[in-house]
């Protein structure tokens, strides 16, 4: 891309560059797709105030899925290209089989300047990489469903080229999107089965709640109600005590009472080894899939 | 309470005061009792903000953080009978009978008793504590009424109305989701809601263990699994629809998700969830509540002195 000559001046204008990529106040924001992930996200970013709608591009190739991001106040286009140019940010947000082709689409409008962060589902950083010019910027996301209403959990990963500055400016960002941690890739896989098909893996145990109070009496829309929210509840308490969830439950079994006999059946039922498959489970098909 | 020359007046004027008591706009309230769930549901009605104007008053020796609530604080339960015209009876089971021996001279009929005690049953209230025609209902909350998401369900006694139900579904509403039942739906909402917090509290761990097995450091993995319940549960609570229609959509084909969901399957998750529900409930109809319900409540008419029985009201309600 840049020919010798210019090899020294480049060094010295990098740590400029890396400083101004980030220090602009005003950042432009892309997304390439339009899918629930990519408007959750959007959502989030627009809910803390700071970024204005007129920051944000989407691009997708029907108008299907563009409205709602236009009630937002969101530019709309079909062009990958015009978002690339538009921004410095750029989320992928496509399914993980058009990645290919997106990126041979748009890395001819990639400079050193973006920020392109990855949220296809297990396609590597080196791929991406690959796919992309050298010097590339990527930065790879795993959220999950409940992005979509603001509590989603967020997990991302730094490219080779991308530093902790690019880190916390995506951490702030995302913030208002759930909870957003930071590690290395090889944690995504286990995010994916624990927070990605986790979502699942809870109304299953919403539904099995709910029934076991059916069995009890109560009829079944009430205690899928009363079962959805006592979830919801516990979690809030749960993620907002920051405790241990082993101290919080043995803070609230009183001696002989109803919980510790719901809990001996747990227990009996072997939830936990249930539980731990179900991550494992899932986590493991997650690597199976990054392989092919 | 009411003389024998007073009963005629009373039944005409029984339709008046049920209308008068509800419409007035000012609504004096008060607790006895300030545990978590008492200062969990004034949190809450106080978080509307709008609406009738209310004063809430609680007894209570230690006010620590109930003041920053800006609400009025006594030593004396007799106080906020008089003061007040919905009265929350917040206190634990073994000391309904006396703090009620205490106020039954002050409830009239237009009060409205709301009992919170767990296990306190509609009838023992009505014929054995409180005066005849007292108005009464029954609430059993939740811990995260604490953090206005609880799960509350009350039951109306024999002289309340589906206007005093309103009312209370209205107050009650920014603590979280508010379900009117038969009495009956008590003990198996103990079963599912009460203890069903700790239930999630296991799941939760459990989760967490299995990210760690493949890999993640144990605190970020509970960090995790804790947003990730939370936020299925406001998935699931705020679509209204079926639990397996939710888990159907996100299902990819061959995806991750299958392939989890085939292992709590084969785990027995079912049959184990169903099974605590079914233990815990069963644990309270058959142990707890007799338990409760075998105090002769008659009977039970203290020596102990009023500060020794507000301190106790005072300590906090744990699960149950």
């Amino acid at each position: 891309m840049s020919g010798c000559g210019l090899i020294i001046l480049y060094t010295c204008r990098q740590k400029a560059a890396v400083e101004q990529r980030m220090e602009k106040p005003d950042l432009n924001i892309g997304f390439i797709g339009a899918g629930n992930m990519a408007f959750g996200i959007t959502k989030g970013i627009l809910c803390s105030g700071e970024v204005q709608p007129r920051k944000v591009m989407v691009s997708a190739p029907s108008s299907n899925n563009l409205g709602r991001f236009q009630e937002l106040g969101v530019a709309v286009t079909h062009s990958n290209t015009e978002v690339v140019t538009a921004s410095r940010l750029v989320f992928l947000a496509v399914k993980p089989h058009l990645i290919p082709r997106v990126l041979a689409e748009i890395a001819p409008s990639v400079t050193r300047e973006h920020v392109i962060i990855s949220v296809a589902a297990g396609v590597t950083i080196a791929t991406l990489e690959e796919l992309l010019p050298p010097e590339s910027v990527v930065l790879r996301l795993m959220p999950n469903l409940p992005c979509m209403v603001q509590e989603g959990a967020l997990l991302f990963s730094l490219g080779s080229r991308a530093g902790p500055q690019e880190g916390a400016v995506l951490k702030a960002l995302l913030a208002p999107c759930g909870l957003v941690e930071e590690g290395p890739e090889v944690w995504i896989d286990t995010h994916t089965g624990l927070s990605g098909s986790g979502v699942a893996f809870v109304y299953l145990f919403a539904e099995a709640l709910a029934e076991g109070a059916v069995k009890m009496g109560m009829p079944t829309a009430v205690a899928q109600r009363i079962a959805a929210q006592t979830i919801l509840g516990a979690g809030r308490l749960l993620r907002d005590s920051g405790r241990h969830p082993a101290q919080l439950r043995s803070d609230v079994c009183t001696p002989g009472g109803t919980t510790i006999y719901g809990l001996h059946a747990l227990e009996l039922g072997g939830l936990r080894a249930a539980a731990m498959g179900a991550v494992e489970a899932a986590t493991e098909r997650a690597r199976e899939m990054g392989r092919k």
